[in-house]
């Protein structure tokens, strides 16, 4: 939303420098992006949340500037009284809707108006705020659309077939062509107002192109209505249509003040392009949109608040936001809630009213009291594994990486993965980033090709989610690490994650988590499944009190017998074998340092003999080896 | 003979002392006590002494023995430690050292770890949940019911439910870690403090300071008397720990459906030092960590009683705190795996 300067000191007096203004505007909730002069003009550009649909318009502002600056508003004054209007003449319309679909209907007839092009002061304050002068009539229905909040329509009277209007909802398919000429097939629940034989308009987003206002124009009816925001934003959506209005309509517009926006559209009109009103004021409305009444505690204000602020205080602040307080001189104050505030429902509400016009960076600052909880929570994570394991990782010489989780088909395709399986985003920003990755190793090997012209030896990895499908009815997120090396081995790899497992307690051979490939060694293990089996608890073992037996066996393999069976074998064959590990490898030799250890006495010679004879008939029974 | 044995004394230590090396000290010690040496030699003449005489010239001898043997002791220490002194003489010490392979961690990592340590000294436990998330959690129970205004501000992917039995726009990326809110709160009571880190998805355009994946933290605390100034207090804690307590922080009022009264919180941008630059659009500031006391309706869809307990909930913009802390202009950055960034990380 622009606002210029100029046009809010028509409604409120300034006395803030721009800057300090913007500052002060950004802190009770209206985000100044923005602060441009041009011209002898000084520009704001402020970010409206959804709840403030009142702020989408200039007054609205000026009110928010009159509450900081504690100034009175300036309405726009009108020549007539919408409340009391005598027409001359009346013309038949007959109007046909529905509160369900339509809370409020107000409108009026104007007759003999001539069309022409907009003074230039009108024009003017169109352009500063981006838009395009159409003629006298579209402009002042745009102009008060942006001074008050209320949109606005006007139909070419004299070209309402039968003189009917009828709001209703469509049934989805109709054609209907807008005032710009453009045609939209209607989506099935869009609100439209149809006369004897067409859709005249599509109501809260834009009018129809066989009633708008042209040249040869002369009656006017003026409709200044209540939307459903629901449908509204609904239509908008599926016709992927936005205009001023339904940005105001899809986020509540000012119930209560139609017939102001009325009187100030007409008064224009009157003004510019004369014409007599020529009918009474149609109202058509099932409630009053009166104002209604929030009760605000004082001692809850200041118990969610943290701060004791004076009575007199609160009390001011509502009343610099025109929140007319009651005080009940107990503990409630009776807050009434002007229409064009349909965000302020709740206690809560009024409690952030107070907090921001105090000044959020006015409030002293505590940290929280009461209890620390102690139980560990559902969805509790331990990061610190997490951590552990990275920094084993680096500490090997890896570099984490932190890759996208949307990739492209084609890097599936690269990878032999069949898309079919593979989870899909409907709506995805573009096709490279269409499907939920099922693997690490897409974007480490991407990664790899990147850093090659630049490093020799790469070794990266990323801990992190894959997806796993293959409908949405299985998905399966789980965190995965994976890494690549062009620097290390297969058994440089395989020791480091024996080490990894090592430290979280997992008893597991990782070799099938290991892949070589031409590009290096690429591993990948499901981490989410290490998190569940990793145990962190530690008992310390004595150092064994008497000494240890300790010898190397030279073994000569013949076929394909394999070194971890061997040590597995070797292993079983007593409980005194406190480890057993490869020490040399030549040809078909293996070399195995045995470490023999009891626990509670020396060992004999004797002892570990009979061990060794075992050991020696084991391996030869099991794989035809020979000892050296 | 007893004057001889003094002046051998004297001679050797004097030559002792004066030794540069050890291998001088090896001909010192063959000279006076080897087997033709100058003190064996004397000590061989005792036996011809009178036998009054031998007891105390006997003595005199040893100790002249024992003297010579300690300052030679002695002095090779004191060698040894000239040598070594050399040896450092002798390299290059400001030739660059080897350093042992050590990878880097992300910038990411680095600083969740951080934000992790800091929340858990004001007692609030890390979780984890879901990426592939429903509208239920991500909005529904977050008082944004479908057709709500403010879906607009967080354009939702929503996934292929082609083959599933999942419904039309049910199942989608989460765009908030806000989602994990009603997840923890309807399974636990409270008192209640914990944080969530993840990863979200928008449909949004790409740019320097905006992803279709960013990281985030999210963090409730829900009890019996929750107040404003403990969210200020504990948004000014946090952000002074994470970026120093130079940090200029600055609290504005904004609206989520799911807070009330809402917060926004801007750092001062570091980029640009708060001179405006494209990063922070030229404001000077970065929206760091939006928040606010927990909506009733929010308390209510989890079933606690708004009369009874109150909570705080804030977001911190992960990525973005990375790229603020580590004065990186581009939130792309850290996606991108270039081992020139990554190296730059400790």
């Amino acid at each position: 939303m622009v606002a210029p300067l100029s046009w809010l000191k028509e409604y409120v007096d300034i006395t803030l420098s721009p800057e300090k203004l913007g500052e002060k505007l950004t802190e009770v909730g209206l985000g100044t992006e923005k602060i441009t002069k041009i011209d002898n003009d000084i520009f704001f550009e402020f970010e409206i949340t959804p709840n403030r649909p009142d702020l989408l318009s200039i007054i609205g502002i000026a009110r928010e500037i009159a509450a900081i600056e504690a100034r009175q508003i300036k309405y726009p004054e009108t020549r007539i009284d919408i409340k009391n209007i005598k027409p001359k003449k009346s013309l038949p319309l007959n109007i046909q809707t529905e509160s369900t679909i339509n809370p409020r209907f107000t409108g009026i007839i104007v007759d003999g108006i001539k069309v022409k092009d907009s003074p230039k002061w009108l024009s003017e304050k169109l352009i500063k705020i981006g838009q395009r002068p159409i003629n006298n009539i579209v402009d002042i229905t745009n102009y008060v659309m942006f001074e008050l909040g209320n949109p606005i329509h006007a139909f070419d009277y004299e070209r309402i077939n039968g003189k009917v209007m009828k709001v209703h909802q469509a049934k989805g398919g109709e054609k209907f062509k807008s005032v710009d000429g453009l045609s939209y097939y209607l989506p099935k629940g869009a609100v439209i107002i149809s006369d004897r034989e067409n859709i005249i308009d599509l109501c809260g987003i834009k009018g129809g192109f066989n009633s708008g206002t042209f040249e040869n124009t002369k009656t006017i009816f003026i409709r200044v209505p209540v939307e459903v925001p629901v449908l509204i934003r609904r239509a908008s959506q599926s016709l992927g249509l936005r205009s001023e209005a339904s940005s105001i309509f899809e986020r509540g517009v000012n119930a209560g003040g139609t017939p102001e926006a009325l009187e100030r559209c007409l008064d224009l009109i009157l003004e510019i392009a004369g014409g007599e009103i020529s009918s009474s004021i149609f109202d058509i409305k099932k409630e009053d949109f009166a104002p209604w009444v929030v009760n605000l505690s004082y001692e809850r204000l200041n118990k969610i608040l943290g701060i004791t602020i004076k009575k007199e205080i609160v009390l001011n602040i509502l009343k610099k936001l025109n929140l007319s307080p009651k005080d009940t001189g107990k503990d409630l104050i009776k807050v009434v809630i002007p229409t064009y505030r349909n965000d302020l429902k709740i206690e809560e509400d009024l409690i952030e009213e107070v907090a921001r016009l105090y000044g959020y960076n006015n409030f002293p600052k505590t940290i929280p009291e009461g209890e620390i909880p102690t139980k560990t929570i559902l969805y509790f994570k331990n990061y610190l594994i997490d951590e552990k394991v990275k920094n084993l990782l680096k500490a090997d010489g890896f570099s984490e990486i932190y890759s996208y989780s949307l990739i492209s088909e084609k890097d599936l395709v690269n990878l032999n993965i069949n898309s079919d399986k593979v989870l899909r985003v409907d709506n995805p920003v573009s096709r490279e980033f269409e499907y939920l990755r099922p693997t690490l190793k897409i974007n480490l090997l991407k990664a790899f090709v990147q850093n090659k012209p630049n490093f020799e030896k790469i070794n990266l990895f990323e801990m992190g989610k894959v997806y796993l499908g293959p409908t949405l009815d299985e998905a399966n997120e789980l965190y995965m690490l994976s890494g690549i090396s062009n620097e290390k081995n297969f058994y440089e790899i395989k020791g480091l994650l024996e080490r990894i497992f090592e430290e979280l307690n997992i008893d597991e051979d990782p070799s099938r988590f290991i892949d070589v490939t031409r590009d290096g060694v690429i591993f990948e293990l499901n981490f989410s499944d290490i998190l569940e089996k990793t145990k962190l608890e530690r008992v310390y073992k004595p150092i064994p009190k008497y000494p240890p037996v300790v010898e190397d066996i030279t073994i000569e393999i013949s076929g394909i017998a394999k070194t971890g069976e061997i040590i597995n074998e070797i292993k079983k064959q007593s409980t005194i074998i406190e480890s057993v590990e490869l020490k040399d490898m030549f040809k078909n030799n293996r070399t195995f340092h045995i470490i023999y250890q009891h626990r509670e006495r020396n060992l004999t010679n004797e002892e570990v003999g009979k061990i060794r004879e075992k050991i020696i008939e084991a391996v030869q029974q099991k794989f035809k080896a020979k000892v050296v | 003979m007893e004057e001889n044995l003094i002046q051998i004394k004297n001679s050797a230590v004097s030559l002792i002392l004066e030794a540069q090396d050890q291998k001088e000290l090896d001909e010192i010690k063959l000279q006076f006590l080897g087997r033709n040496g100058r003190l064996t030699l004397a000590i061989k003449e005792l036996s011809k002494l009178p036998k009054d005489k031998k007891p105390e010239v006997g003595k005199l001898a040893n100790e002249v023995k024992s003297t010579i043997e300690e300052t030679i002791a002695s002095q090779a220490s004191v060698i040894g430690k000239n040598q070594a002194e050399k040896i450092i003489e002798k390299i290059d010490i400001t030739s660059p050292g080897i350093k042992p392979n050590i990878g880097h961690l992300h910038p990411l990592s680095l600083v969740l770890s951080d934000v992790i340590e800091i929340f858990k000294t004001l007692g609030f436990q890390a979780a984890d949940g879901p990426e592939i998330e429903t509208d239920k959690y991500n909005f529904e129970m977050l008082n944004i019911p479908k057709d709500h205004p403010a879906r607009d501000t967080q354009q939702t992917l929503y996934l292929d439910i082609h083959k599933s039995h999942a419904k039309p726009g049910e199942i989608i990326l989460r765009t908030q870690m806000s989602a994990m809110q009603g997840r923890v709160m309807e399974k636990t009571k409270p008192p209640l403090r914990v944080i969530v880190p993840g990863k979200n998805y928008r449909y949004e355009q790409v740019d320097a300071s905006h992803g279709f994946e960013f990281w985030q933290v999210e963090g409730f605390l829900v009890d019996t008397n929750v107040r404003l100034t403990d969210l200020f207090g504990t948004i000014d804690y946090v952000l002074q720990k994470l970026m120093g307590e130079k940090i200029k922080i600055k609290f504005a009022t904004t609206n989520f459906p799911f807070v009330e009264p809402g917060v926004d919180t801007y750092i001062e941008c570091t980029v640009c030092k708060g001179k405006g630059c494209s990063f922070c659009k030229q404001s000077g500031w970065s929206e760091i960590m939006p928040s606010g006391m927990i909506h009733p309706n929010v308390l209510k869809a989890v079933g606690f009683d708004p009369k009874k307990v109150s909570g705080f909930a804030f977001a911190i913009g992960l990525s973005r705190l990375v790229t603020q802390r580590f004065q990186m202009d581009d939130l792309r950055l850290l996606t991108n795996p270039d081992l020139r960034i990554l190296n730059q990380f400790y």
